[in-house]
């Protein structure tokens, strides 16, 4: 079986090899037929990479130990669920998901845009076909799924922190995000390289690039809902470099979201456009980098690792071809439009574009300064949480301003008055709401206060153009207000489903703030019987509880929980230890209050010989909100991905007559 | 008409330059990067530091009592220094275990800061049984 | 590797080299004519001015443009979108 699985990747290999090159020839020759043949070898490497897939999952399905990829990361005891997700736990398996999901999305993306990709944008497949030889040549010759040895009794098992459903959603999802980034960047490049200046590939890439964006958002979400239960120190985002591996690329792409709209609507900042989607595509090819190579240990596990320096190199030939394909074609397109006023929509997305990409400039230096330190200097250094922090605050704020004015300002030209009038809604919230929270006596933690002020001008904001929307609706015919607002929303998708993400992220701050500036924190030594106090509860320590599962020796301290005298139940926080892979998780007890808006968050740090057990005690207000914002924001994309059939009538209408008969898709 | 200079341009480089500006006043005065030292630097640095090493046992103590004792060795290397610790504990602490610390030396022993312990965790994706560090 | 496992290795390399040499066997399609870049780019230009039109009512009716600054921004956007539709005609001779 390895066998197949080896041939079906070198096939796999040689196929897209065959549709980068032939590909690129048909592109540059205009051969038709080379075009063609080289989508029909790309579509078939997918089909040999599902089939490389295919065994390698049904290895793990057997528990085939000979397979020395499914040794190292399942065991017998390992539940299937996570036997299955062991696929892309570890490096062989995930450049094996990189590979397929590129060869997969891909083929979709071209197959759905058969006659743009083989007439105007021909060069879309040999990009493809470039970025996926890359893979496909680490999975031959330098980090092959299929080694095999000699069958040993068990498995090593999966690190048992792993063994959580977030994280087991996290890392498909994530990989969705970050090969989907290509697709845009494929088929922008493809554009450049045949000098089109139309916008066909925007239209054509849109729901791909927002798709990719969604997956990549929500898998960091997730990964921080794990985060917070599974590792359990009581927060939620350590900017550790594998989170910020993912968060850079999002924040770019964020970006481009937002900058191709400009582009659509106003043909400006196409030059911008081409350098932030290929700075998002190298950024998510970073972040695998850095997930992948070892490189975050230290450099010297870096440059052990086998396909660390791999990937170094093609990102830089990736960053430098690039590059040098928009600085050839910026003559073609500097655009014709100005921006005509610094108090505009236009200039808003501008400054909105320049905030997100100077934030993830600053995490990408966090990231790689101690990496170049360590490197160059031979000094290692560690960046902290307060370095980032400081910025996300900078950049952060001003953002959350914009989300609020943005949208309230004209094209083109503020009309001031307009504006000032619009504004006072929001600003009278949101003064409102800073009142009230300084009366309730969160005047303690400033920070916290003006993000909360902040969050509610922008949320105050969102509900006006909602309602001014809904009212305009209304008064164009429609009978009743659902149907107005149905009616509304429904002719501007992307519109009021970019306003339900940015929704998302005021929701998103509020609960930031609210577990970042008003947490409590109590720590005690018990016996039992002891109790100690936190923010309202009172934690009786009832005892320990030693329990054995099928893999691990579960120790708790069982604790009392009491508001006031009124008993809420008992909840249990410690230790299990795993037999197979000898090592120690934490397991937190999390009580989340739906009514009072927090968590009651115990960690038992240390149990001692005597029977006493250390605790830290911690309510964390409104966290619950963070990953309610996740579900919003996945609600807002979908609104703005979904399909339009009135869109669709336009963009054929645009094309008729431009094109042969018989053409279908934009 | 009137051909004006795009002020796109004028944005992107001011923006750049504040950027820029925010970016040295920080470093400046919080520093930013705070620079790792071996046991075998230790020697004459009297401020706060950070030290990494890995740990030697034995391992004494109370890390939420009188404070856990330990030695920290350099990771290539055989220099050590005694050091004392008090608050959480990473899972991941063991005898062999890459970790590091903040604190400061104090008569020949390293007196860490409070929780301040993290442990330079083995990639997650890679199985911690054969560990061999 | 079993010989069953051997025979479909076997069959889906012959059907992955056939699929990707196809274009190549079959008679070349008629190519259909390339696109009129022109074309294209003026029924964009044409759409971008009429959306832009729509949008512009739109933020008047919801009180985002003043009706100063309404009255000022509809003509050019007006005389885009005139522009566009005559480009269109006259490529054609046949109305778009």
């Amino acid at each position: 079986m390895p066998e197949l699985g080896r041939a079906a990747l070198i096939a796999a290999l040689g196929l897209v090899v065959y549709a980068a090159a032939a590909g690129g020839w048909g592109a540059r020759a205009g051969r038709r037929r080379l075009v063609e043949s080289a989508r029909n070898a790309f579509f078939a490497a997918f089909a040999s990479s599902l089939v490389a897939a295919v065994v390698l999952v049904s290895a793990f399905a057997r528990r085939d130990f000979s397979f020395v990829y499914v040794a190292e990361h399942a065991s017998r005891e390992l539940p299937t669920g996570y036997t299955l997700a062991a696929l892309w736990s570890g490096q062989e398996g995930s450049l094996l998901l990189w590979f397929l999901v590129l060869t997969g999305a891909g083929s979709a993306a071209v197959a759905l845009n058969r006659r743009l990709t083989t007439d105007a944008l021909p060069w879309t497949v040999p990009i493809l076909g470039a970025v996926a030889s890359f893979f496909g040549l680490l999975l031959v010759f330098v980090a092959s799924p299929f080694a095999t040895q000699p069958a040993p009794a068990d498995g090593l098992g999966m690190n048992p922190s792993l063994q959580n459903p977030y994280m087991l959603a996290h890392p498909p999802l994530l990989y969705l995000g970050y090969v989907g980034l290509t697709i845009p960047f494929a088929f922008a490049m493809a554009a450049l390289a045949s000098r089109r200046t139309d916008e066909r590939w925007i239209v054509a890439t849109r729901r791909w690039t927002l798709g990719a964006w969604t997956l990549l958002g929500f898998a960091i979400l997730l990964g921080a809902k794990w985060a917070y239960e599974e590792v359990g120190w009581g927060g939620w985002y350590a900017w550790d470099p594998v989170e910020n591996a993912a968060l850079m690329p999002w924040l770019v792409s964020t970006a481009y979201l937002h900058s191709v709209l400009i582009q659509e609507k106003k043909n400006m900042l196409r030059v911008w456009n081409a350098i932030l989607v290929a700075l998002a595509f190298c950024l998510s090819l970073f972040g695998t980098f850095l997930t992948r190579s070892g490189v975050i240990n230290s450099i010297h596990s870096f440059t052990q690792s086998s396909i660390g320096p791999w990937f170094l190199a093609f990102i830089a030939v990736v960053a430098a071809a690039s590059a040098a394909l928009i600085l050839v074609r910026v003559p073609l397109l500097r655009a014709p439009t100005r921006l005509e006023s610094l108090a505009s929509r236009e200039a808003a997305f501008l400054y909105n574009n320049l905030f997100l990409v100077a934030f993830a400039l600053t995490v990408l230096w966090g990231v790689v300064y101690p990496l170049l330190s360590e490197a160059v200097r031979g000094v290692p250094v560690t960046v902290g949480g307060p370095y980032y922090s400081f910025f996300a605050v900078v950049f952060g704020l001003p953002l959350v301003l914009l989300m609020g004015i943005g949208p309230l300002v004209a094209w083109r030209r503020a009309s001031l008055r307009s504006l000032g009038s619009s504004l006072v809604v929001p600003a009278s919230v949101a003064l409102a709401t800073g009142i009230a929270l300084v009366v309730a006596g969160a005047g303690s933690r400033p920070a916290g206060l003006v993000g909360y002020t902040f969050a509610s001008f922008v949320l105050g904001a969102i509900v006006l153009e909602f309602v001014r929307g809904t009212r305009a609706r209304k008064a164009l015919g429609s009978e009743t207000w659902p149907r107005a607002f149905a009616s509304l929303v429904g002719r501007n998708r992307r519109r009021y489903g970019g306003y339900i993400v940015h929704a998302a992220v005021v929701l998103l701050l509020v609960g930031a703030v609210g577990i970042g500036g008003f947490q409590t924190k109590r720590e005690a030594k018990l016996a039992p019987g002891q109790a100690v106090r936190a923010g309202g509860y009172t934690l009786v320590f009832l005892g320990d509880r030693e329990r054995r599962s099928a893999n691990a020796e579960e120790l708790r301290a069982r604790l009392a929980v009491y508001r006031g005298t009124k008993p809420l139940g008992e909840i249990s926080a410690g230790k299990n230890r795993y037999f197979a892979e000898q090592q120690t998780s934490n397991e937190v007890a999390i009580r989340s209050d739906w009514l009072r808006a927090q968590d009651l968050f115990v960690i038992a740090d240390q149990f001692d010989e005597d029977g006493t057990v250390y605790l830290k005690v911690l309510v964390n207000p409104l966290v619950n909100l963070i990953w309610l914002a996740g579900l919003v924001f996945l609600a807002g994309s979908l609104v703005a991905m979904w399909p339009d059939a009135r869109e669709q009538r336009r963009l054929a209408r645009r094309f008729e007559g431009a094109y042969a008969p018989g053409y279908t898709r934009a | 008409m009137a051909r004006r200079r795009n002020p796109v341009r004028l944005i992107v480089a001011l923006s750049v330059a504040a950027v820029l500006a925010i970016f040295l006043v920080y470093t400046s005065f919080a520093g930013g990067a705070t620079p790792s030292l071996r046991p075998s630097q230790l020697a004459g640095h009297d401020g706060d530091v950070s030290l990494a090493g890995k740990v030697v046992g034995p391992v004494r103590g109370d890390a939420h009592g009188a404070g856990l004792r330990f030695t920290l060795r350099d990771v290539r290397g055989t220099a050590t220094v005694p050091v004392v610790y008090k608050g959480s504990l990473p899972d991941l602490f063991r005898v062999g275990r890459d970790i590091s610390v903040r604190g400061r030396l104090a008569g020949g022993v390293f007196v860490a800061e409070t929780d301040s312990m993290v442990t330079k965790c083995p990639s997650k994706y890679q199985p911690a049984a054969g560990d061999t560090s | 590797m079993t010989a069953a496992a051997l025979v479909l290795a076997a069959c889906l390399a012959a059907a992955a080299v056939l699929y990707t040499a196809g274009p190549f066997l079959r008679e070349p399609a008629a190519e259909p004519a390339p696109p009129d870049a022109e074309r294209v780019r003026w029924s964009e230009e044409r759409d971008r001015a009429l959306a832009a039109l729509k949008e512009l009512e739109f933020d008047h009716r919801t009180g985002k443009v003043s009706d100063a600054d309404y009255r000022e921004l509809v003509p050019p956007l007006r005389r885009r979108a005139a522009a566009a539709l005559r480009a269109l005609d006259g490529e054609d001779g046949v109305s778009g």
